[in-house]
């Protein structure tokens, strides 16, 4: 190719940037006219105190005491029964006078301080609750791949029958059993519920992917281990998984991904993760379409951080065989 | 012939009247009998499809046998209380397509069982694994990843991996039919330092000078039988009164 013709090509892919961003400002502006016709009125403010939490902290009392407050604004409270005396300094606010009588629930002072909002604690038990049924995930479908090839009728039939079920049926409606079913005779609490519905569910994709990780492997590689004497669990462990866990990544990324989106879905057991926060804050608020803009973000930031991540990975491990 | 396959204690792989019907019902072996002597070098010649590396396959039991009885080192394979695991330890294997392990380095494909199969220490099998793949000639090639390597180097990473564990016999499977022409002598070269120092060895092959030279003796297989049974001489002289070997000798060359 001469320098001409890449020079051309290079002006022709920047016409094709170009047209992509004035086609997301066209769709930018459209949503935001699209509001304009309904008299929507945005308020991105409203939502950031659910973000960032920045209101005054209140200190509150546990019990009756008498309280001393000096010239700093430190505060002494001294008990009738005799405990030791606890002293509060630092806050930017009393709104008590030297000597009053103090009851258990009044508010003594305010402090400064800076909060995660509703939506990052949100945000936080979405990355929790994926992060703890994910690791369960993999180790479920660890053991479903492996009696999935196993020759024992019996676990092969097993883990046919589970992963079948789990496919076959809506991840909501497996919530809903695990938590009023399962829940109500085990006790289990709703976030353990929770855990359980998503680790049970992604755990059956996840054995798929690696059985088809497991067999895409040639069998000269189980046959080359168990000929220097292995067992067939240490080939499985030193020889064969670690080939298959690397092979399998890209998948198991998409299906982390959608661990992370399913999760929301937890949220109709009232496990306050991202999604539930966002509706409580919409109806505190009344900022619906920011809220919903928000939540939405949020959740791209967890799943592009993830396959960035995933993709750093992969690199890695490229550069040292295939 | 008959009292050659009387079980003497010099006798490293015993095969009595070894039968194998594959489950799609290929009768790949028929009555094969022969034995192997310590020390002895045999290779297996024949026809494709004739059932060299099904036999070859079932003296480290990666294929059961359907009927007849297999004795290694004196162990009876088929013995309630044979561990094949432990047996194997002792019998090397080397394949056709090389099969290391491609996640590992050259030095931890040659480490990897006697640390997690013998439980070695793991400062002796670094020294050991050093040790082994100067002797192949692979002394600056242990850091790197076996897709790196030319097939003849891979081909002697395996030999390399398959005698760390120490064994007694080794096990090859066409180990050159993979490699271009010019790797074939580096691979051939290592066997026949290997067939030196008295190392028992099966080897399959197309490799008739090496069978020429290397070979105590060349068996023979037709359609699972084991046909002929004798030392090269014998084969590969001007004269065998052998019809179907004969053939067999004459489209290859
Ligand atoms: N896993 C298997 N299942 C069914 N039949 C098989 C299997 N492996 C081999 N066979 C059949 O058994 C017979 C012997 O095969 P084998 O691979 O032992 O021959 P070979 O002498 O090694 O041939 P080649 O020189 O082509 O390697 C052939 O007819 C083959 O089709
Ligand atoms: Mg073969």
């Amino acid at each position: 190719m001469t320098v001409g013709g890449l020079m051309n090509e290079k002006t022709n892919k920047l016409k094709w940037h170009v047209l992509f961003i004035i086609t997301i400002g066209l769709i930018s502006a459209g949503i935001y006219s699209a509001s304009q016709t309904i008299n929507y009125k945005w308020q991105w403010h409203l939502v950031l105190p659910y973000i960032i939490d920045t209101s005054p902290i209140d200190i509150i009392a546990q019990e009756d005491a008498n309280a001393a407050v000096n010239a700093d604004g430190v505060i002494t409270l001294t008990f009738d029964n005799g405990e030791p005396s606890r002293v509060i300094s630092g806050a930017d606010q009393v709104l008590i006078s030297d000597g009053d009588l103090i009851f258990e629930g009044d508010l003594l002072a305010r402090k400064e301080g800076i909060r995660s909002g509703v939506l990052i604690d949100g945000l936080y038990m979405t990355l929790k609750i994926s992060v703890i049924s994910l690791l369960f995930s993999i180790i479920i479908g660890l053991i479903a791949a492996l009696m999935r090839i196993s020759d024992n009728p019996f676990s092969k039939n097993l883990s046919v029958l589970y992963i079948e079920i789990i496919r076959g049926t809506p991840l909501l409606v497996q919530i809903f059993i695990v938590y009023f079913f399962l829940g109500t005779i085990f006790d289990l609490d709703r976030f353990t519920a929770g855990v359980v519905a998503l680790s049970v569910f992604t755990g059956a994709y996840v054995a798929e992917i690696l059985r088809s990780g497991i067999q895409s492997i040639s069998a000269g590689q189980m046959e080359a281990a168990r000929s220097l004497g292995m067992t067939y669990t240490k080939a499985m462990t030193y020889v064969i998984l670690p080939q298959a866990f690397k092979r399998t990544l890209p998948p198991m990324a998409g299906q982390l991904i959608n661990l992370i989106k399913d999760s929301s879905l937890v949220s109709v057991i009232s496990i306050t993760d991202l999604t539930k926060a966002g509706r409580e804050v919409v109806s505190g608020s009344f900022a619906t379409f920011e809220v919903w803009f928000t939540v939405a973000a949020l959740y791209l930031v967890l799943t592009s951080t993830l396959s960035w991540g995933i993709q750093r990975i992969e690199k890695r491990l490229a550069n040292n065989d295939r | 012939m008959t009292d050659k396959q009387k079980y003497t204690g010099n006798d490293m792989i015993v095969t009595n009247d070894v039968d194998k019907i594959y489950p799609n019902g290929c009768h790949a072996l028929k009555k094969v009998t022969t034995n192997i002597q310590r020390g002895e070098v045999v290779v297996i010649i024949g026809p494709s499809g004739s059932g060299k590396s099904t036999y070859l396959r079932t003296l480290n039991q990666l294929e059961t046998i359907s009927s007849g009885e297999i004795i290694v080192d004196g162990v009876k394979m088929y013995a309630d209380d044979t561990n094949i695991n432990k047996l194997r330890e002792n019998i090397g294997m080397v394949f056709q397509s090389f099969n290391l392990f491609p996640h590992l380095s050259v030095r931890e494909n040659v480490m990897l069982a006697p640390l997690k199969v013998a439980g070695r220490s793991k400062a002796d099998v670094i020294s050991e694994a050093e040790v082994l793949l100067t002797r192949v000639g692979l002394a600056e090639k242990m850091d790197i990843y076996p897709n790196q390597l030319s097939g003849g180097q891979q081909q002697r990473v395996a030999i390399a991996r398959a005698l760390a564990m120490k064994p007694d016999m080794m096990l090859f499977d066409e180990p050159t039919s993979a490699l271009d022409p010019e790797m074939v002598g580096e691979v051939l070269d290592v066997m026949k330092s290997l067939a030196a120092e008295g190392m028992t060895m099966v080897v399959v092959t197309h490799e008739m000078g090496f069978a020429n030279e290397v070979a105590d003796r060349v068996l023979f297989m037709e359609d699972g039988v084991l046909l002929v049974d004798d030392i090269p001489e014998n084969i590969f002289g001007k004269v065998t009164n052998h019809v179907r070997l004969q053939k067999f000798l004459s489209n290859i060359r």
